[in-house]
């Protein structure tokens, strides 16, 4: 065990699978020489070479069009997006190409393209959304979500030897501000969600730094017994654990980062209504970033994203109900 | 309470259940009322009689169908009415009637209706939190709260229920998807669940809480018919000696291992007999016992516990009917000492004082073997219960003329009518086998037929 933030979790399982397999290589834009943005990379160019670490032009597109002829091939590429915005350059590499090619072709295609999303810290419209929901809207992509750095560097694992297209949500506000421990060596975090904290008054669901939020808006809510269930995955979807949680609690506040419309809660508010009605004790109440972009602007950009006081309120207001 | 109005004044806002005449059997087509239980403008509760009504069969109460208020009274006392006709309407708060209460709500239920109580709609209770008042501002007297159960509710205007906002026209409760489904699992009333939710909204925690308050209700409903008493000539305590009987026989059953054996015995030759010498049948069954028991001292004995006593002397119990009263066993103590005359004398010396009641305590005590004679009427077979501590007791029932087959001397068959009875041994097989029993009622048949 050794203790990690987010961010080392991730390069750790980035560079535990280059050494452990030679299909394995990265590629993105700024990921060699100066290591990464966000320094994911950083040291990679130099234990792994120019060939496994490699730096790309300013196309989305050609990256993951690159890595999906690679997979198909028999390579295990894991490309970075700069910033989870810019996939949508990459798009229909992604959602019409890779997506489709199992069922289209019954061609596997191994990818793992990383998505440094959310915001929090002032980086405007392009460089702070969550894009999930699009990906989830797109038939042959998983979806994960890692909050915790052991969740970050065992999906990542998980992710890489995936035989499907993997986008990995990793939360930019979680990679130096989060840590904890992790499990050496290399390891596969099952695609399902996890009770981060159990209860039985209520129960609030999220993935990604909204668990964050979550844990700490409810870690003493006037005495009350609420649950965190951390998703972890979106795409498989944990149905079975949300209902479980929903069976014992009745009561559901669903935390996304993303906008309110389409987003990943909005499906888990779908399933339960549908498969969980009638353990409902209340309305399913959704905490979400309404359907504006993500404004520079630091005081509107905290009013427009789920605080530990509006999750707090929630709560309040449906235990109440 | 206004007692003199038929019509309640909240009866717009409450659903008025009507009583009926019920039909009591297939055969009875009117029925009397006899007397009314309750009032206009009394409450009762679902179940509570609300009157007493005379039919020709029977005469019986009538539940009321639903809880409520008593709305109107439509048939008066000593009237005759037919089976269906409406006596009296009950208002109930909105509660869906109770099959066999012909009724109609006074509005259409919708499925909501049908398993909530009234329809409308609470204020705010389907929106989302963050659109429902403040809880401070959750309860205005404008804005009242549902009926907390069915014993609060009345619909007289100006009475409040317990949270203070008047009821009158109260706002029926809704009820989530997990309430309901736990209520219906549990055949649970929510209109007796009271909220701790929002304006007195009934939460999950509030019927859980209800469901391991509340006993499981039973399966079904007993029928309120009662059939009247069986007519009985005497009621009391059982006489001491009653009592007494009663206890040791329960006793020997409880004690000993009974059996009982049986054997047909010729009594031609003992009738002939008796008839000569002028004495009881029983005589001589008391002079061939008394002979078998000395073949077979095995059977003149006690048991008590583990110990098992054979006697010497032979002290014949013969238990004596006391009419009503019950029985008494007199001992002819040293009997083997007797003739057959002189049995029949001590045995009609103490039927005699037995039922004079001037028996001695120790003529009734020590017996070593008793015979029971209930026989003279008609009877023909009976398990006699052992009279403790003894281990065997004879039973000497009819003696009847049968058609029987008899062997002569030359072994010629043919049939001829003999006096036959049944001899049944009741033996203990604590303290003996089947094979001896068997030996010794040979042995009295025996000494009865060669009497």
């Amino acid at each position: 065990m050794a203790t990690m933030t987010y961010l080392q979790a991730i390069s750790s399982a980035l560079r535990d699978e280059l050494r452990a397999d030679e299909r394995v290589f990265v590629m993105g834009e700024d990921i060699g020489v100066f290591g990464g943005a966000f320094k994911v990379t950083d040291g990679f160019f130099e234990e792994f070479g120019p060939e496994r670490v490699m730096d790309t032009p300013l196309a989305e597109s050609a990256i993951v069009g690159t890595a999906i002829g690679a997979a198909i091939v028999g390579m295990r590429p894991v490309c970075e997006m700069q910033f989870s915005d810019f996939i949508s350059c990459g798009f229909d590499q992604l959602v019409n190409v890779a997506a489709k090619m199992h069922y289209r072709q019954g061609l596997a295609v191994p990818i793992t393209v990383r998505l440094p999303s959310g915001g929090g810290f002032s980086g405007g419209p392009f460089h702070s959304q969550n894009p999930e929901a699009w990906f989830m809207h797109s038939p042959g992509i998983k979806v994960v979500a890692p909050s915790t750095p052991e969740d970050a560097k065992g999906l990542l694992h998980a992710a890489i030897r995936d035989p499907n297209p993997v986008c990995f949500m990793e939360h930019k506000h979680l990679y130096r501000r989060i840590k904890g421990e992790v499990p050496d060596g290399i390891y596969e975090t099952p695609m399902t969600a996890r009770i981060v904290r159990p209860g039985s008054e209520l129960v609030v669901i999220a993935y990604g730094a909204m668990v964050h939020v979550a844990v700490e808006a409810t870690e003493d809510l006037d005495g009350a017994s609420i649950e965190v269930l951390d998703l972890r995955s979106l795409v498989p979807l944990d149905c079975d654990a949300i209902l479980d949680s929903v069976a014992r609690c009745s009561k559901v506040v669903i935390v996304d980062e993303a906008n309110a419309t389409c987003a990943a809660g909005a499906q888990v508010a779908a399933v339960i209504a549908e498969r969980g009605f009638e353990d409902l004790d209340g309305p399913v109440v959704r905490v979400a970033t309404p359907d504006v972009p993500i404004p520079f602007s630091p005081p509107l950009e905290q009013a427009v994203l789920p605080s530990v006081e509006r999750v707090r309120e929630a709560c309040r207001e449906l235990l109440a109900y | 309470m206004s007692s003199s109005h038929t019509e309640m004044p909240a009866a717009a806002t409450a659903t008025l259940v009507d009583v009926t005449m019920p039909q009591m059997g297939v055969s009875v087509a009117e029925g009397t009322i006899v007397s009314w239980a309750k009032q206009i403008g009394d409450r009762v509760q679902a179940d509570e009689t609300i009157c007493e009504i005379s039919t020709d069969k029977i005469d019986t109460e009538i539940p009321a169908p639903v809880t409520g208020i008593v709305a109107e009274i439509l048939v008066e006392v000593d009237t005759t009415v037919e089976v269906g006709v409406v006596l009296a309407r009950i208002a109930a708060p909105g509660a869906a009637p109770t099959p066999g209460a012909a009724s109609e709500p006074s509005g259409a239920p919708t499925p909501d209706a049908a398993s909530t109580p009234g329809a409308a709609p609470e204020h705010g209770a389907t929106a989302a939190p963050g659109d429902a008042p403040s809880p401070g501002a959750a309860a205005p007297a404008a804005h009242p709260p549902s009926p907390r159960g069915s014993s609060d509710y009345t619909p007289i205007s100006g009475v409040t229920s317990e949270n203070g906002s008047e009821t009158h026209g109260a706002p029926a409760r809704r009820y989530s998807p997990v309430v309901q489904r736990i209520a219906a699992e549990h055949g649970i009333d929510l209109g007796a669940v009271s909220g701790s939710g929002r304006g007195g909204r009934v939460r999950k925690q509030d019927v859980l809480a209800f469901v391991t308050a509340a006993p499981e209700p039973p399966m079904h409903i007993e029928s309120p018919y009662r059939p009247d008493p069986v007519p009985v000539t005497g009621t009391g305590q059982l006489s001491r000696m009653r009592r007494q009987i009663g206890a040791h026989m329960k006793r020997s059953l409880e004690t000993a291992a009974h059996c009982t054996t049986w054997i047909e015995v010729d009594m031609t030759r003992v009738q002939t007999a008796r008839s000569r010498l002028g004495v009881t049948a029983l005589s001589f069954v008391a002079g061939a016992v008394i002979a078998a028991l000395r073949e077979h001292p095995q059977l003149n004995a006690t048991l008590e516990g583990e110990r098992y006593t054979q006697h010497a002397d032979i002290n014949l119990g013969i238990a004596v009917s006391l009419g009503d009263d019950g029985l008494i066993v007199p001992v002819i103590h040293r009997a083997h000492e007797l003739s057959v005359e002189g049995l029949a004398a001590r045995i009609r010396d103490l039927a005699t004082r037995a039922r004079a009641r001037e028996l001695k305590p120790d003529e009734v005590r020590g017996g070593t073997f008793t015979i029971t004679n209930p026989g003279q009427y008609g009877s023909i077979m009976a398990t006699p219960i052992i009279n403790q501590p003894q281990v065997a007791i004879l039973d000497l029932e009819a003696i009847v003329k049968r058609p029987v087959v008899v062997t002569d001397a030359d072994g010629n068959d043919s049939i001829a009518i003999r006096a036959m009875t049944i001899l049944g041994l009741s033996w203990d097989h604590r303290a003996l086998d089947g094979a001896l029993s068997a030996q010794f009622l040979a042995s009295v048949k025996r000494g009865l037929e060669n009497a």
